[in-house]
């Protein structure tokens, strides 16, 4: 009783769910069992190498295809039966631009603020788009990254609650794909829920509440950044000292060591996960370096690595690989 | 919004896209012109069926002129803009599928309309035949071929996979649906054995109605005698009834082999 009353008040929170959706093409299963949420008023990044599932994911959830098996809802509806009613409220930006090559900035804005009952104004949707003074300009003259921004801001233009962004900056120089973040930001903070693929980590680390780690179309990882790297742990490293055999290795709060060979020395990697993050590192070197001193050697290369998204990702992608 | 605002407003963009298009506005606006301009001011003399060949040949062509605007053009532009992801991109908006697909089939017929306006414009005054003796039914015919030939270049766009290669594909379509109709020739010239299959082509009673109503003669029987309002409705209603036939067959194909994204799958 307690717990569908939970479940429920949960339910209602929740924008965007997928569970284990799974979708094939013919004879390949693109995505093999994914199952997400997107509380309302939250980004959630979905990471991936190319190739990993997410375009697929995100058209399932646009309500472009039916899920092969699983059940997708967004704002508690299925997203392909109720494409009517759900347009309005959803914004949908693919991973590439549909736009009419022929058109100006200001007839391609103008025709979508027309499809929709209450638009954005044409000069706060071209303020947006950062192309005040490009409004007469044929889309065709526009380099790739002020399409990007133009296709975002077409998506938006009907303010949905729901907004889908498949790589929304890719192709944009470093200043254009800040310029868009704050844009991004601006739409969360107006309410705008969005479920956001990118392969900029960077892109995840500044924009999302929480992330998930996609490859070979399952979902390796997911959480708040912070809790993601939390999981992962921060790595203790060192030259395994010549004299000393292999099991006289202290062990630290219960973590063993792993030996791998780096250019023919062997190198000794201590994971920590659990504890304080902010101070675990810490709290695993003093009794290391007392281990050290006590045996008179010193740790050659001693390095911490306190864990960033970069080494979870890459991880993801060497073990499932 | 409504989906026929939404269409309607496609429409307009897809009329600004034809004139902005040298090979749209070529293919698709001033080739039929051309064809029935030059038909028009060549000095055909003698009759067809009863009448002078040159009113035989003009109201063949009201109809015949559908291929461009609204079979050839169109199928490219969906096979384009299936390619480009214009499609797939409106699709992700407001818009229903009804009105994207419908705005531009109704931007097409705007066109194709226009066209029999120049026509009729063109037999009324330079050849001295007439205003068209029924408006109302002429109207009838264009809008239901428009329709027909629309739905069959959703379908043709389809299976192919580039706008240019649904144009071409557009042609052995239009030799099988349009050779032996009687756009240029009466079907009394025609062997038995091949009068009645040509009978049910579609383009037969696109074109019998719109040659009727225009001159209001008979030409959907043999008789060709002068029909009043009455007789000609009922006169038309098979070859009504057949070309809704054929728009429900369209429809169907179009359902069948119409396809929204690049990506097949
Ligand atoms: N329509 C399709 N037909 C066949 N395979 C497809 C189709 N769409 C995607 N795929 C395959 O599915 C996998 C996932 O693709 P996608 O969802 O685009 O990944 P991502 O967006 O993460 O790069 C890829 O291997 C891709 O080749
Ligand atoms: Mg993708």
């Amino acid at each position: 009783m307690t717990t569908d009353v939970t479940e429920r008040a949960l339910a209602v929170d929740v924008a965007i769910s997928a569970t284990e959706l799974r979708q094939r093409y013919g004879d390949f299963e693109a995505v093999k069992g994914v199952s997400l949420a997107v509380r309302k008023g939250e980004l959630f990044a979905l990471l991936g190498t190319n190739g990993a599932g997410k375009t697929t994911t995100m058209e399932v959830l646009e309500g472009y295809r039916p899920a092969t098996s699983g059940t997708v809802e967004v704002l508690g509806m299925d997203p392909y039966r109720k494409r009517r009613a759900l347009s309005p409220r959803v914004g949908v930006m693919l991973q590439e631009n549909g736009f009419l090559p022929d058109l100006t900035v200001a007839e391609t804005v103008g025709l979508w603020r027309d499809l929709h009952a209450e638009p954005r104004s044409l000069d706060e949707s071209l303020e947006m788009a950062g192309l005040a003074d490009k409004a007469g300009v044929r889309i065709r003259q526009l380099s790739g990254g002020q399409k990007r921004r133009l296709d975002l801001v077409l998506s938006v233009i009907g303010r949905p609650e729901v907004l889908f962004l498949d790589e929304p900056t890719t192709g944009m120089d470093p200043e254009a794909r800040r310029a868009t973040w704050d844009l991004i930001r601006d739409l969360v903070k107006e309410g705008t829920t969005v479920l956001l693929t990118t392969h900029y980590l960077e892109e995840a680390e500044q924009l999302a509440s929480r992330l998930a780690i996609m490859h070979k179309g399952e979902i390796q990882v997911e959480g708040t950044l912070e809790e993601v790297i939390a999981r992962h742990g921060d790595r203790i490293s060192f030259r395994l000292p010549a004299e000393i055999p292999l099991d006289d290795l202290p062990r630290i709060e219960g973590h063993s060591a792993d030996i791998a060979l780096a250019g023919g020395t062997p190198v000794v990697t201590y994971t920590i996960t659990g504890g304080d993050q902010a101070t675990r590192a810490h709290t695993a070197l003093v009794p290391l370096l007392a281990w050290a001193g006590e045996r008179g050697v010193a740790l050659e290369r001693l390095a911490v690595r306190t864990a960033s998204l970069e080494d979870v990702f890459h991880s993801v992608v060497k073990e499932t690989a | 919004m409504t989906d026929m605002a939404q269409a309607v407003r496609l429409a307009r963009v897809d009329l600004t896209l034809v004139f902005r298009n040298r090979t749209a506005l070529v293919n698709a606006v001033l080739l039929p012109l051309l064809i029935a301009g030059a038909l028009a001011s060549t000095d055909i003399t003698g009759g067809t069926a009863g009448i002078p060949a040159a009113q035989y040949l003009m109201t063949g062509m009201m109809a015949f002129i559908l291929i461009f605007a609204t079979f050839m053009n169109l199928a490219g532009f969906y096979a384009g803009r299936r390619e480009d992801l214009v499609l797939k991109r409106l699709l992700g908006g407001p818009a229903s599928k009804a009105a994207i697909l419908g705005g531009s089939a109704l931007g097409a017929t705007v066109v194709y309309l226009g066209q029999v306006v120049i026509l009729c414009v063109l037999m009324a005054v330079v050849m001295d035949t007439g205003a068209p003796a029924d408006v109302p039914l002429l109207l009838l015919g264009a809008l239901l071929g428009a329709a027909f030939f629309s739905l069959l270049a959703m379908a043709v766009s389809g299976l192919s996979s580039t706008g240019e290669m649904a144009q071409i594909a557009t042609l052995p379509v239009v030799l099988l649906l349009v050779g032996g109709s009687p756009v240029m020739l009466p079907q009394e010239i025609l062997p038995e054995t091949l009068r009645t299959p040509i009978e049910f082509l579609p383009m037969t009673p696109i074109v019998e109605i719109m040659r009727t109503a225009y001159l209001g003669l008979d030409y959907i029987g043999t008789s060709h005698e002068p029909l009043g309002l009455l007789e000609r409705w009922s006169a038309a209603l098979p070859s009504l009834g057949l070309l809704v036939a054929w728009i429900a067959v369209a429809a169907l194909l179009a359902r069948t082999f119409f396809r929204w994204d690049p990506r097949r799958g």
